[in-house]
């Protein structure tokens, strides 16, 4: 009944401990306290003028946010600022990140960051040197959006105050996840973009955000990058077509004139897809395929939406319009920056990888020299509630 | 022989005087009330609790007779009634004669009392008297009369303290063995319910009772607790709790691997199941073995309700089991190591709350669970009058106040009070939890995760390894038992419950017939 005792006790203990010992090597060890570290809310990285790293950094005081939100701040004095902003010049951004605890008292925490704003400078200059170490370093969440300031440094979005939101990246961050769902601006997050870096025959694209006011931003648009460097810039509607091609509306509304009046259509699913057709082992033509199912929102004319005549009717009308946004995108990519972000080249290489080979180094001249054929389908499944609008026509 | 014993020392002289006195006293019974008596005087000199009366019965008044007991353990009443009073009516008249047949006839047909013995020296008569017997000695004979007239004694049945529950019996059981095998038989009417008496401890001689199903418990566990039992030498047997800890497996492990249970049908359903109980007179704790570590989070209540609710509340239980194990070491872990884990806002929360807190994390956790252990230690020692002054002082020490001096956060002291309350869901086990806590908040502290799962493993090493009577502790999972797994976390309905524990190992494994299974309505007219 009883079982006997282990003889090779002692061996297997000791096999045991050196099994785990080896877990120990690992390199978590450091035991820090969070009240000892500083809360990286949002990051910002320029380049000044002669050639050095801008790191910004927009801190959190967890203490001020927490009276703010309670309202039990006490005494009458100053409230306390929610955030903080530094700044500090460093050769390299690792020497930057180090360089700037020399100013705030505690350790930086840049896991928590939210976004990650590039100047137009660093932009212009590339930025594949300075991503390099967000890529790298282990705290880093590869999950905080990447945008790209335009017309302003990163430093004056970081700083601003706005009142709808305690700390401003929180608020950036919001309104990125507003913009989505209009479909103008593309969210970029660090991992996207890192992948975006690696992967061959696509250009980088990232949103942009903009001053929309004293304490208002504006995140809408797109930067277009080539080699590493910005390009140029795609407003709302080209970005929004520039999104349809690849597939990443996920909702947007399209106006759509017909005969008296508009039509607001909801976009409730869309599929794009970017091919390159070969005729004799050369591309001959870059084809764009959407798939497209919306909703009518809102009928601001005076038709009647009863036949199916009418839908059809539509239907062809919001796929011209679709149409002609991804045609705006296209042709500036190709016209003026001579740079395939719609990832035709990642097709190239797939499919083609023999033409490839040699056609790499030049595929952006290939790129904006061949003709577009942009198909849309387009389909209304639903026109909400009622049918016909308020004001009928007869 | 007594000159060489006057050449050794002092102090063995008086031992072996001691013993010499003591074996002269203990041995035959002499044949006159007198010489009995001084006997029992010498024995019992110095209690002022022990009784013993000489009379002179007979026609002439020749016939002597001596009655001994010890006061308070006899009932004074029943001895009157049953035993004295019929012994001198006959004794008056009957007429006497030589020979020994007044004691033959006294045991025969006078002694009403069903419960009764012959003591054959000094040794055995002694024994009866001390355990609440009365002895009765007739001049004349080397034997004496033990008579059980033993006086109910000890508190009644209530319900136990311990372990409450919401349906099921409400009879816990009591200090008096007797009480307590009654209560037993009563809910298993079967003389395969077999219970063995015996007596530990050297000095206190406590009944201890063996007690299983013969047939459903398994033979060898049997033995092997009567074995385990019959190698307890100690003088003192005061509780099943000095019983437990001389027959469990492992002496050293933080885990129990022997149940106790005050409850009559939670002991019924164990031994049904294959278990032996162990009682001791004095204790209402019954021991149950082998206990395996499925057992701490089952309660009766699983059985009589929905097995639905019954497997919720076992997750819930295990639930309650692991946070209060981890979660304090989570929560250091979390703060001093994985901050990167932390969801930004959860973040702005816990820096908030931990800003201008002039200890680390770890000595924060310290502080509370030991303030936290001092107050629940406290709640059991104190006279229960001054009580409700220990929680106000508690809840606000505790709560309030330490928050507000900027000495704890508050989300620590809420990360305490979660812990300590499910310390409590799950009773058998909350004293591992109170060290293990310890062990996973150290391991924290150095590791983050990484300790608290060399912890977790080496735990689990030792559960694997640990068992009860020979059986795993770990079963049914370690080894995997499938067929035990239906009371295990989740609970089956008691209907399809159609087969004893297989790991318990009984000969008869059927709960039932399997055509009872489900009663069969008949609806149809």
């Amino acid at each position: 009944m009883m079982y006997k005792k282990d003889k090779k006790r002692t061996g297997r203990v000791l096999l045991a401990f050196l099994l785990i010992f080896p877990l120990l090597l690992t390199g978590c060890w450091s035991n820090r306290d969070l009240s000892d570290m500083n809360i990286v809310a949002g990051v910002g990285l320029d380049r000044t003028e002669d050639g050095k790293v801008l790191l910004t950094v927009q801190v959190v005081e967890p203490g001020a946010i927490q009276s703010t939100s309670s309202g039990n701040a006490e005494g009458g004095g100053p409230q306390p600022k929610p955030v903080f902003v530094e700044s500090y010049e460093g050769e390299t951004v690792f020497e930057a990140v180090r360089g700037i605890l020399s100013i705030v008292d505690k350790k930086l925490f840049f896991s928590t960051a939210q976004v990650l704003i590039l100047g137009e400078k660093l932009s212009q200059d590339g930025i594949e040197e300075a991503m390099d170490f967000f890529q790298r370093d282990n705290e880093m969440d590869y999950l905080m959006d990447v945008l790209v300031a335009k017309d302003v440094t990163p430093r004056e979005i970081l700083e601003m105050e706005t009142d709808i939101d305690a700390i401003p990246a929180i608020y950036i961050k919001g309104t990125i996840e507003n913009t989505v769902l209009r479909g103008t601006v593309k969210k970029t997050t660090l991992i996207d973009l890192i992948k975006d870096m690696i992967s061959n025959g696509r250009q980088l694209a990232i949103g942009q955000i903009s001053k929309a006011g004293e304490k208002e931003v504006r995140t809408e648009g797109l930067a277009v990058f080539k080699g590493g460097k910005l390009a140029g810039w795609l407003d709302p509607r080209e970005t929004r077509g520039y999104l349809f091609a690849i597939d990443k509306i996920e909702s947007a509304i399209v106006n759509v004139p017909v005969d008296k009046g508009k039509i607001a259509m909801e976009i409730m699913r869309s599929r794009g897809r970017v091919k390159v057709a070969f005729e004799n082992g050369e591309p001959s033509m870059l084809t764009v395929k959407v798939e497209i199912e919306a909703d009518v929102g809102g009928y601001e004319g005076s038709s009647s939406l009863e036949s199916s005549d009418n839908l059809y009717f539509l239907e062809e009308k919001l796929e011209e319009e679709v149409k002609k946004e991804i045609l705006m995108a296209l042709e500036k990519t190709q016209k003026e920056y001579s740079s395939d972000i719609f990832g035709f080249g990642t097709y190239v290489r797939k499919y083609h990888p023999r033409y490839w080979k040699n056609a790499k180094e030049g595929w952006d001249k290939i790129f904006s020299k061949l003709q577009a054929d942009i198909r849309v389908d387009a389909k209304i499944v639903r026109t909400g509630i009622v049918r016909n609008p308020l004001k009928e026509g007869k | 022989m007594n000159e060489r014993m006057r050449k050794r020392g002092k102090t063995e002289n008086q031992n072996d005087n001691c013993d010499n006195m003591s074996t002269d006293l203990y041995g035959p019974i002499p044949e006159t009330v007198k010489e009995v008596n001084d006997r029992l005087g010498k024995i019992f000199s110095g209690c002022s609790d022990f009784m013993h009366r000489e009379f002179s019965c007979g026609k002439n008044g020749l016939v002597r007779m001596l009655v001994a007991y010890i006061d308070g353990f006899v009932d004074k009443r029943a001895l009157n009634q049953d035993v004295i009073h019929p012994v001198l009516k006959f004794l008056s008249n009957t007429e006497l004669y030589e020979g020994s047949s007044i004691y033959k006839s006294l045991k025969e047909c006078v002694v009403i009392d069903s419960d009764i013995r012959e003591a054959n020296d000094m040794r055995q008569a002694v024994d009866g008297i001390v355990s609440g017997e009365a002895l009765l000695f007739i001049d004349g004979e080397n034997k004496a009369l033990v008579i059980g007239v033993k006086a109910p004694q000890g508190r009644q049945v209530m319900e136990p303290d311990t372990e409450t529950s919401i349906r099921g019996a409400r009879e816990g059981f009591v200090e008096n063995l007797l009480t307590n095998t009654a209560l037993l038989r009563k809910r298993i009417k079967n003389p395969n319910l077999k219970l063995e008496m015996m007596q530990l401890g050297e000095q206190t001689k406590t009944d201890v009772c063996i007690c299983y199903i013969k047939g459903i418990a398994n033979e060898e566990i049997v033995n092997e607790v009567r074995r385990r039992l019959k190698k307890i030498k100690t003088d003192a047997i005061l509780d099943t709790g000095i019983i437990e800890q001389y027959i469990s497996d492992n002496r050293l492990s933080l885990f129990p691997t022997v149940g106790n249970s005050e409850k009559c049908d939670k002991l019924a359903g164990k031994l049904l199941e294959g278990r032996v109980a162990i009682f001791c007179d004095g204790t209402p704790y019954v021991l149950t073995v082998p206990y395996l570590y499925i057992e701490s989070i089952q309660t009766t209540d699983d059985y009589y309700d929905h097995a639905f609710f019954a497997t919720f509340m076992r997750l819930l239980r295990l639930t309650a089991l692991m946070i209060s194990n981890l979660l304090l070491g989570m929560y250091v872990a979390l703060v001093c190591f994985h901050q990167t884990v932390i969801p930004f806002k959860l973040m702005i929360t816990l820096a908030a709350s931990r800003q201008g807190i002039p200890f680390s994390p770890f000595t924060e956790a310290i502080l509370m669970i030991l303030a936290f252990e001092l107050l629940r230690e406290a709640g059991i020692r104190m006279p229960k009058p001054i009580g409700q002054a220990l929680s106000i002082v508690g809840a606000i020490v505790l709560g309030e106040a330490s928050v507000a001096a900027g000495i704890a956060s508050n989300l620590m002291v809420i990360v305490v009070a979660i812990t300590a309350v499910c310390s409590f869901v799950v009773p058998p086990l909350i004293r591992s939890t109170m060290l293990l806590r310890f062990i996973f908040l150290i391991a924290a502290n150095f590791l983050g995760f990484l300790g608290i799962t060399l912890v977790i493993v080496a735990v689990f090493i030792h559960l694997c390894r640990l068992r009860s009577f020979g059986v795993p502790y770990m079963a049914p999972f370690a080894p995997l038992t499938v067929h035990d797994l239906k009371d295990s976390l989740v609970v089956v309905p008691i209907w399809a419950m159609v087969t004893r524990p297989k790991i318990l190992r009984q000969q008869e494994n059927k709960r039932g017939v399997k055509g009872t299974k489900r009663q069969e309505v008949n609806t149809k007219p």
